[in-house]
């Protein structure tokens, strides 16, 4: 282990900070700061999360009863779960881990920005159109063809707002591109000195398997919605077979972005989840480089494996390939998943709400994972394809694993980026509620698939009755756990106790600065800790205690700290 | 750390949880029964099996996971106080390729068995009984090719039928076209379900025979599946569902369909032979054929059309005019917008669906391919569609009982030589060469 010496102009106290503090206004407003935009894009993705959650409350209040009864018809329940499924995929998960990747990546770098601040601004600000373009669609004339947009139902059959919901499709999938090639350029350049591919925070890694597959996915995803719009509004028969044209192909074109679009949903959460073990159990991530490796593997065979969203469409004989790399793409997966729990494994582990949602993670995405390779396994696969087992499947995969992830990354790096501490209590609450109603609300599903449930249905067979009651009475708890954590971010904005540069005493750079970071990130050139996770070293210790000096006047360990999250305020000190 | 250096007593632990975690893993695993419903193919016990080996496995690491998480919350919760860290550990080579090889090892196996069970299902077997399926926003129809020899041997002389010129083209071959809304079967005798679909895409799931696949607008897919449970052909409660499983609009969850098995052949030749004589000898009365033709729903119809008086037959669909009064309106306003006659304005409107669009709806409607007895028996029916009850129209009922009937069937009460005079063709029988309805 290197041994950390502190640079000139980082003595302890001489770092002056007088960078004015932002504003609400700031946040509304064109900025070129990759902070700004990060909180530009997590608030945003926010309220989507809001406006899909009041969707999935709607769909799951209609499936209390068997009959038709909170929509006024089978059409309009379509285009709930059509926006559902919209909103929260292109409008929460991916711009929220897209917001965190900006704000953290050049703070993890020890970067004073993005490669391109001005081509980040540019990125973030296609949201707020391709949203409202998604929200006006929804009230004009609804999509109702599903998030995936099969033809031909979506190009005889669906309303115009299934135009609008393409065209928003399409600047979010400009955003996502022109995001990706920022974060690439930027994780591949403006390392600091000392800090190599192989000592990156394992976010970066994640955050860069996560861009490679956007660069190279999302393109596909430009040319099917182009196809789509084409065939809506010019005439054209791509996917018409009445005109020649094939329903397959938009499914091959489709899942071909849709399959890595999953990859993209998660691999960054997965890289939050390293950084919250490590941190919050004081041990190195084990096995550092196959976890960052098993990122990259995720995202190669991740290419390979679209038509298992096709196993009862495609010709019988294309099946069996696609069954060969989806069971594969299993190995990677678990080696995150043991690599995780050898990291908490003779850790000492702090029961922050961080901690609890990444421990959270883990047991969901584990049930994800298995039901992922019971899905693979084609025969299977053909009985439950687009039943309630698969809406199962994905939402342990994109609730359990990402949602979870985002709530971790949200606790963890909520006083760097405010800097104010959150209630643990309401945390906990928040945790708990949502676990509970979480596996209340989609555990059932799994058996109301396997007994005969199709997914997309306003109307059932009463048998299914009592599963559905289950999983909306859990879906309902699930939807108010979410006023939980704003009620905490409400307080601990209005009355938080104000917190210090590094409350977790981690070791990667975005907490060697002060809470929130001055406009320029760091007012010297940080120290890299060589190791970012060489927990229970002397080194870390000695690092951890001379980024408290540094920045809030004195280590810790002269202040008593704390576990749990609760930090004491610090004492006055120039450092502030 | 490359080797794991594990004690004597860390190994004989090792063992014990493992051999705990492979009990509850069958323990997880004799849930399986109750996550399926009925087994009544011959593919569910082979899915079935493999899920079954595929929970226990699962179940086996989901404990392991859950269970090394919980003891590691329980174990390694930092004490009050306590600010230091956990160990400085890196990983461990050994444990790493362990925990890489293991799943690659259990995937390897899943997909071997999976394949297996896959070809056995995909594998055509000999004497299928081939179902021609039609998918439809949003019911099923479904077509057999009923050997003749079934009605000869109730004392039908085939030959000597004044049948219709497109039954005649349809029976060239020794079978006759016969169409239902239920798919019937029966136990033991493997099935070829020929898919194809009239608008957008749609599946056949039958749960519990736990076969699918998509219907897909443009070519023909085919699924196979060997019925072992039968149910009671007298009681629709017994029937299984088939159930629409990919969306295909406002109402997806509604398309519903059902499963009869006979218990055997004799029992699925009755019922075949019944629907052959109902196509043979359909009834003279026009207008009475066409109630039976639009209540039976073997045309999809109601799915888009409301009329009152069939309400009990589902015509809900709110996508189309709505067909109650349609009579007064074919000798009314649509006589006048278009210049024909009522009788000739129903007729085009079932043949040529765009030629003149009722105002407010779009150009929807398909062309079905109805035939010109059933074309001639339909509109019949919406000329009495009327508010007052009166036919606003009618057909010639005599041509039509001689061009589209042939008499009653053998041993029915008052049967009568059919009439002797050969039918006229017309061009819309011999352009309509596919007879029956729903094929």
């Amino acid at each position: 282990m290197a041994s950390v010496s502190l640079p000139a102009g980082a003595i302890p106290g001489s770092t002056q900070q007088t960078a004015p503090r932002l504003r609400v206004s700031d946040f509304l407003r064109w900025s070129v700061d990759h902070k700004v935009i990060g909180v530009q894009y997590m608030v945003t993705s926010f309220f989507f999360f809001l406006v899909g959650g009041t969707l999935a409350m709607m769909i799951r209040w209609e499936l209390l009863t068997p009959e038709l009864d909170v929509a006024v018809s089978g059409a309009q329940y379509n285009t709930l779960f059509t926006m559902h499924a919209l909103v929260m995929i292109f409008l929460w998960i991916i711009p929220m881990l897209a917001g965190f990747g900006n704000y953290l990546i050049p703070l993890m770098l020890g970067a004073k920005d993005m490669a391109f601040p001005w081509l980040n601004a540019f990125a973030f600000w296609l949201i707020p159109p391709a949203g409202i373009l998604m929200l006006i669609s929804f009230f004009v004339s609804p999509p109702e063809a599903g998030w995936t947009m099969y033809p031909p139902l979506s190009v005889q059959y669906s309303g115009d707002g299934q135009t609008l919901a393409a065209l928003g499709a399409h600047l979010l999938g400009i955003s996502s591109i022109l995001g990706a090639i920022n974060f690439i350029v930027t994780i591949l350049n403006m390392r600091p000195a000392g800090m190599s591919l192989w000592q990156m925070p394992l976010f970066c890694w994640s955050v860069l398997a996560t861009s490679i597959i956007q660069v190279l996915a999302t393109p596909f995803l430009a040319g099917a919605l182009t196809l789509l719009l084409l065939d809506r509004m010019a005439g054209t028969t791509f996917f018409v077979p009445t005109g020649g044209g094939d329903p397959l192909l938009w499914q091959n074109i489709f899942w071909f972005y849709s399959h890595p679009a999953v990859y993209i949903m998660v691999l960054p959460a997965m890289g939050m989840l390293s950084e919250v073990l490590a941190v919050h159990a004081r041990k190195p991530v084990f096995g550092y480089k196959l976890v960052a490796l098993s990122s990259m593997g995720i995202g190669v065979v991740g290419f390979v494996v679209w038509a298992h969203h096709m196993f009862t469409s495609i010709q019988p004989q294309l099946r069996i390939p696609f069954m060969i790399t989806s069971m594969i793409i299993a190995v990677p997966t678990g080696i995150k998943i043991f690599s995780w729990l050898g990291t908490i494994w003779g850790g000492k582990i702090r029961f922050t709400p961080a901690m609890l949602f990444a421990l959270g993670f883990l047991s969901m995405f584990v049930i994800g994972g298995i039901t992922g390779v019971t899905l693979a396994a084609i025969p299977f696969d053909v009985h439950v394809h687009d039943t309630y087992y698969v809406v199962a499947h994905f939402h342990f995969v994109l609730y359990g694993g990402s949602v979870f992830g985002i709530y971790a990354g949200i606790y963890h790096w909520w006083p760097k980026i405010t800097g104010k501490e959150m209630n643990a209590r309401l945390g906990h609450i928040h945790f708990w509620a949502t676990y509970i109603g979480f596996l209340a609300s989609f555990m059932p599903m799994h058996i109301s698939g396997m007994l005969g449930m199709p997914r997309r249905v306003a109307v059932y067979l009463p048998e299914f009755q009592t599963l559905n009651t289950i999983t909306s009475l859990g879906a309902f708890v699930l939807g108010l756990s979410t006023f939980i954590i704003i009620i905490a971010a409400v307080q601990s904005l209005l009355a938080g106790k104000k917190t210090t540069a590094n409350p977790w005493r981690a070791l990667t750079l975005e907490w060697a600065t002060t809470s929130p970071p001055p406009a320029t990130n760091f007012v010297n050139d940080p120290v890299v800790f060589p190791d970012p996770y060489g927990y229970g070293t002397p080194e870390a210790a000695a690092y951890v205690a001379m980024i408290e000096a540094q920045f809030d006047g004195k280590p810790s360990s002269e202040r008593g700290i704390q576990t749990g999250g609760a930090t004491p305020a610090p004492a006055p000190s120039v450092g502030d | 750390m490359n080797s794991l250096n594990l004690s004597s007593t860390q190994i004989r632990n090792i063992a014990i949880i493992g051999v705990l975690l492979i009990v509850g893993g069958f323990i997880i695993g004799l849930l399986t029964p109750s996550l399926f419903p009925a087994q009544a193919s011959a593919e569910a016990p082979l899915i079935d099996n493999l899920f079954q080996t595929m929970l226990i496995i699962g179940g086996a690491i989901f404990l392991l996971v859950q269970g090394l998480l919980v003891y590691s919350a329980i174990k390694f919760r930092a004490k009050p106080g306590d600010t230091s860290d956990g160990i400085h550990l890196h990983g461990n080579t050994t444990l790493e390729i362990i925990w890489t090889a293991i799943p690659a090892v259990i995937v390897t196996v899943l997909t071997i068995l999976s394949w297996n069970v896959f070809n056995i299902m995909q594998a055509p077997k000999d004497d299928e009984l081939v179902v021609h399926t039609t998918a439809a926003r949003f019911n099923w129809a479904f077509a057999y090719d009923a050997p003749l020899s079934l009605v000869e041997a109730q004392g039908v002389d085939i030959a000597n039928l004044n049948l219709p010129d497109n039954v005649k083209a349809d029976i060239a071959d020794g079978t006759l076209t016969i169409a239902s809304t239920e798919l019937h079967t029966y136990a033991n005798r493997p099935v070829r379900m020929d898919m194809q679909s009239r608008d957008v895409i749609h599946a056949f799931w039958v749960p519990v025979f736990r076969v699918k696949q998509d219907v897909i607008p443009g070519r023909t897919t085919t699924v196979r599946f060997t019925p072992t449970l039968p149910n009671d052909p007298t009681n629709a409660e017994s029937w299984y569902p088939v159930k629409c499983t990919e969306l295909c609009g406002a109402q997806h969850g509604a398309m519903v369909a059902y499963t009869v098995v006979h218990p055997d052949e004799a029992s699925f030749n009755a019922w075949m032979s019944e629907r052959m004589m109902g196509v043979l000898f359909p009834p003279p009365d026009p207008v009475e054929r066409g109630f039976q033709l639009l209540s039976s729903n073997i045309y999809p119809c109601y799915t888009c059309h409301i009329d009152a008086d069939l309400a009990e037959f589902n015509w809900n669909g709110n996508v189309g005019p709505n067909l109650t009064v349609v009579g007064d309106r074919a000798v009314g306003t649509r006589a006048n917008a278009t210049g024909l006659s009522g009788v000739d304005y129903l007729t085009q409107s079932i043949h040529e669906p765009g030629a003149y669009l009722v105002p407010g709806y779009g150009n929807l409607m398909p062309n079905l391919g109805i035939s010109d007895c059933d074309t001639r028996a339909i509109v019949a029916y919406l000329c009495t569609q009327t508010a007052s009850g009166e036919p606003a129209c009618t057909i010639d009922t005599e041509a039509y009982a001689a061009q589209c009937t042939a008499g009653a069937p053998p041993g029915a009460p008052g049967a009568e030589p059919p009439a002797s005079a050969p039918a006229e063709t017309t061009p819309e029988a011999e352009a309509t060469a596919e007879a029956t309805p729903g094929s």
